[in-house]
């Protein structure tokens, strides 16, 4: 049934035309999936045999209904969660191997926006973004520094010593995407960025997105919203059932 | 770790005393109610045990020597005997003790028969043989302090004390055959903790004919000081026990509360132990506020209760010299209860991932 929504959105996928990887450049992927299985406790198969790369300086967009495997998918990269057959790979760490000391080490080379922002209530805008920069032990006057110019990027210079409960669901997503990108990432994961934002912010986070995408940095985003992605020609991955059933990489399938 | 992740961390530990306002005084609430009870049962303590020290060394044996007067005076014994109330009386009537009973006897205050003096007993004829063994006596461990008390004043002291019918019976046999009284001793103890076995060294003591003591009492103070040792004992450890699992929930509902931090520091990449300082440093200060703020009003309990005692029963210990004790009590308490508490609560919420904190 999603598949055919997804149709009906972006065209219909060729018979012939397999889920593969395109890749950008001939660099190694920075997020791979080899033979990727995840079978819960509970039973619930998640994911079955996905095979993937992803490039660095791709801008992928990854769809599918509830229960398709998305979440899954972002955990295993996130390392949330462990395969329990085949090997993900994600900016060099073998995901699979990786102690669970070594975790943080591999966060850090990513930066991850929530659809439900996830900043500390207690803190305001300015500490929520440097929060991020303490945590790899940044010196303080870098601290000061960066983080006014990236809230400046995102056009929050002036709500800086705003508590997040102040702002708006759209401003609260700039904070996010602000601590996000603070630590300089190879990598950047949005989980539904626009899921709690009106329609015009989301296109303004897509936006934002794809100028990050741009500068260099390879941004993986879950979403729901076909419009998006159909107005923003990125490659696609489509998850159904636990199986990726389809992989296009202009936006269209 | 950083330098300046350290001194980050530790801002941030104090920081989060204010801003979580209410846990904190929820927190030091909870610890403060324990740390008191837990003072008032070590104050408690200690006042008994001073109370009862004292009584214990208001405790005095009465020992007679042997002379000629431990054998002939062995009915006026058996006549002064029922006035055991005071120790100069005891002395009196003990002294004048005796009858052919070959073995030296010790008297739980009221004695029945007076021992008989075998013929090899070591006699004493003089003050300065009394003075001797008074000496040999106070080399005995556990003896504080010996009084000689001489015949004469032991009859002095009779006569003063006695009521007047007996006094009159003194007069009588003083005139009839002299002084009827012995030389005897008032001995002070150190400790009740080894009484039987000292009134049995000062009976072995040559020249001993009788041991006059109060062993029950003695034997009465020393199961209520351990008994009341030992009622504090386990009241400061039940509520010890109590203090730390009330402060393990009052920690777990504020790591509850902020399951929602301590996800996002994961999820930028933050180490255990960058999530963990915070929260026990600010588990650290919570204590130390509680044993400050308990010091305090114990301090305050104290004193009032002090001023408000009658001239008859006074608080023995001064809050003073107890106040350091407590307070490193306290602290201890607080500081390993706060620290700990925070260490290992947390601990739970480190191996959870992602959306496992919704799941919470």
């Amino acid at each position: 049934m999603e598949t055919q929504m997804f149709e009906k959105a972006f065209g219909a996928m060729d018979e012939s035309e397999s889920p593969i990887i395109v890749p950008k450049n001939n660099a190694k992927p920075i997020i791979e999936f080899r033979g990727v299985s995840k079978t819960y406790a509970t039973g619930t198969h998640a994911l079955n045999d996905v095979n993937i790369q992803i490039h660095p300086g791709e801008f992928v967009f990854v769809v599918g209904a509830s229960g398709a495997g998305k979440s899954t998918f972002m955990k295993l990269i996130m390392r949330e969660e462990k395969a329990n057959a085949g090997e993900v790979i994600v900016n060099g760490y073998n995901l699979t191997e990786l102690p669970r000391k070594q975790v943080p080490m591999l966060r850090r080379t990513m930066g991850i926006v929530f659809q439900d922002f996830r900043l500390i209530p207690t803190m305001d805008v300015f500490d929520n973004v440097a929060f991020a920069m303490h945590v790899v032990g940044e010196k303080p006057n870098v601290i000061r520094r960066e983080v006014a110019k990236a809230l400046s990027q995102v056009g929050l210079g002036h709500k800086a010593r705003s508590k997040p409960a102040e702002l708006s669901g759209g401003e609260q997503q700039r904070v996010g995407l602000a601590r996000a990108l603070i630590n300089k990432p190879t990598l950047l994961i949005a989980d539904e960025p626009t899921g709690n934002v009106d329609p015009n912010m989301s296109y303004e986070i897509v936006e934002m997105l794809s100028r990050i995408n741009k500068a260099g940095t390879t941004v993986l985003m879950v979403t729901h919203e076909h419009n998006l992605v159909r107005d923003f020609h990125h490659r696609v991955i489509m998850l159904e059932g636990g199986k990726i059933v389809a992989d296009n990489a202009e936006g269209t399938i | 770790m950083k330098i300046q992740s350290i001194k980050y961390l530790t801002r941030e530990g104090f920081r989060n005393v204010w801003v979580n306002r209410l846990m904190s005084v929820a927190s030091v609430g909870v610890l403060v109610a324990c740390m008191v009870l837990i003072g008032f049962a070590i104050l408690l303590t200690q006042n008994v045990n001073v109370y009862m020290s004292n009584l214990e060394q208001q405790n005095v044996v009465m020992v007679y020597f042997n002379d000629e007067n431990s054998v002939i005076y062995q009915n006026a014994s058996k006549l002064t005997t029922t006035d055991t109330s005071s120790d100069k009386s005891s002395s009196s009537s003990s002294s004048s003790s005796s009858s052919s009973n070959s073995s030296k006897n010790t008297s739980s205050g009221s004695e029945d028969e007076a021992p008989k003096i075998p013929e090899s007993a070591y006699l004493i004829h003089n003050e300065e043989e009394a003075k001797a063994v008074c000496a040999e006596i106070e080399k005995i461990g556990n003896v504080e302090s010996v009084e000689f008390i001489s015949k004469e004043d032991a009859l002095k002291n009779a006569k003063e004390t006695s009521l007047s019918d007996m006094a009159g019976a003194f007069e009588i046999l003083d005139e009839e055959g002299g002084n009827p009284m012995s030389h005897g001793a008032r001995v002070t103890l150190k400790s009740m903790e080894i009484f039987e076995h000292t009134i049995k060294d000062i009976e072995k003591t040559e020249g001993v004919h009788t041991v006059v003591s109060h062993a029950e009492l003695a034997k009465t103070i020393a199961d209520i000081k351990s008994g009341i040792s030992m009622i504090c004992f386990w009241i400061i450890g039940i509520l010890g026990i109590i203090a730390l699992v009330i402060v393990s929930n009052t920690i777990r509902v504020t790591m509850y509360n902020r399951k929602l931090e301590i996800s996002i520091m994961k999820a930028v990449g933050a180490t255990d132990a960058f999530i963990r300082l915070p929260f026990v440093i600010e588990g650290i200060v919570l204590g130390l506020v509680s044993a400050i703020l308990s010091e305090g009003i114990l301090y305050f309990c104290y004193r009032v209760a002090a001023d408000s005692m009658g001239d008859s029963f006074t608080l023995s210990v001064p809050f003073g010299s107890a106040a350091l004790l407590l307070f490193g009590i306290f602290a201890a308490i607080g500081v390993v209860a706060g620290a700990l508490g925070s260490m290992f609560m947390i601990s739970k919420y480190l191996k959870k991932e992602g959306s496992e904190f919704k799941a919470l």
